[in-house]
């Protein structure tokens, strides 16, 4: 065996479990040789040039020997493979969750009790900055687990993850649930928490954000605007809420639904676009007396840009069903 | 044929004669072969394979239990010879029928298929 075979040998066992490589290096040079001994033919005398050359075309023929130890070592060259992937991705979707909702409540909870003044923006980044550590230390951990099982399962079935049927996957195994159905509420639900938050409008103190100071613990909103223009803001938001329970309820995005939506959706964005411009919204205190009227316009265009948004959204979203 | 069509090909090529270097291999060891005779055996037989490939496959069939090694020091040179097991033999035999079972099909489907 010359200096060359030893090294490419050598390279091919070393990465190899320890009691398996004395056996596979005889074999490999034993066929190195063969192969170049065949090579050579019947040349009693070979050019030793020449023998150089056929043993390096030989070497390079078996290619290199990470990848030849790869196919004798036989291991999985991938962290978490196809028959874990499933609970994989089942395991993030269940723990996930869990994981943020407990990290956000742990979150406020400790923040509230610790701080004496809260205000909202400490606490918004605290529990956004902690929530995403832990849901990143929980990611970390279930990949690790899990393709950690990856390997000790190798030709051994995974065990089952609930819901899953024993034996063989029959048409009763079969995920009946309606996705589509699920997705409707879950926007409903969201939808109604949005417009709950938008109820409370009135209510939120600035001293919630780093602008107490400005007024002096004041609410967003002027207080001297008039009841009815309240009154008007919340009976709008009460027809949207309506309108969400009802795609809560029949999980579907009927049409009418979706135009009735839409109407009050502009009907709205024309009240509050008209009670912006014709009084200060705002509490006066917050907003700069010289550019007070730029800064009222400049909210109306933002209610309309987003209530064009939706609009469009919710034509998409509307198109989309259809072609299904 | 253009270029992506070969391409393809090839892929589809590698993929088809991959699955037979097992049956192929079983079938060969009827008789004790060492790594090199065995590859030469199977490139003349018209199924040519890659050294890199077939080495750590006879490892593999030895460990399921289908192939028997044993190291021969009679030669110049120790070699390694693999011979099929009799529950090697019995999945060459399963094999060979599926073949059959398959080239009979695959050669009714062609002829139904060509105008």
């Amino acid at each position: 065996m010359s200096a060359l075979t030893e090294i490419y040998v050598d390279n091919v066992v070393r990465h190899l479990p320890e009691n398996t490589r004395a056996d596979i290096a005889a074999e490999i040079t034993a066929t190195i040789d063969d192969t170049v001994e065949a090579r050579l033919g019947e040349d009693p005398q070979p050019n030793p040039e020449h023998t150089a050359a056929v043993e390096r075309e030989v070497l390079e023929e078996l290619g290199d020997p990470a990848v030849l130890s790869r196919e004798y070592s036989n291991s999985p060259q991938h962290f978490i493979g196809p028959k874990s992937y499933p609970l994989f991705l089942w395991t993030l979707r269940w723990i996930l969750p869990i994981v943020g909702l407990i990290a956000v409540l742990a979150n406020v909870v400790v923040t509230v009790a610790t701080t004496p003044d809260v205000q909202l923006g400490e606490l918004i980044g605290s529990t956004v900055g902690n929530t995403v550590s832990a849901l990143l230390t929980a990611f970390a951990v279930i990949a690790i687990i899990i393709g950690l099982g990856d390997r000790r399962a190798d030709g051994a079935a995974l065990p089952r993850m609930p819901g899953q049927q024993k034996g063989a996957w029959t048409i009763d195994d079969l995920d009946r649930r309606d996705v589509r159905g699920r997705q409707i509420r879950a926007e409903a639900a969201l939808g109604l928490v949005f417009i709950l938050a938008l109820a409370t409008i009135p209510f939120i103190p600035t001293s919630l954000l780093y602008v107490g100071h400005i007024n002096h613990g004041g609410t967003f909103i002027n207080p001297d605007l008039g009841t009815g223009w309240l009154l008007g803001y919340w009976g709008f938001l009460a027809l949207l809420a309506v309108v969400e329970i009802i795609r809560f309820v029949n999980a579907s995005t009927r049409p009418t639904v979706a135009i009735i939506g839409g109407i009050i959706d502009v009907a709205m964005a024309v009240f509050l676009t008209i009670a912006l411009l014709t009084q200060p919204v705002l509490h006066p205190e917050i907003t700069s007396a010289p550019n007070a009227d730029i800064q009222q316009i400049i909210a109306a265009a933002a209610i309309w840009i987003i209530t064009i948004w939706d609009q469009v959204s919710t034509w998409r979203t509307y198109r989309a069903q259809q072609s299904r | 044929m253009n270029e992506d069509a070969q391409k393809a090909l090839t892929t589809h090529e590698l993929e088809l004669r991959r699955g037979t270097v097992v049956f192929a291999s079983l079938v060969a060891c009827s008789r004790p072969q060492y790594g090199y005779s065995l590859l030469t055996t199977l490139t003349e037989a018209g199924i040519p394979t890659e050294a890199n490939t077939l080495y750590p496959l006879l490892r593999r069939l030895e460990k399921q239990g289908l192939l028997t090694s044993e190291w021969s020091t009679e030669q110049a040179r120790p070699r390694k010879y693999y011979t099929v097991t009799d529950s090697g033999a019995e999945v060459a035999a399963a094999l060979h029928s599926q073949w059959l079972e398959l080239d009979s099909s695959i050669t009714k489907l062609w002829k139904d298929g060509t105008p």
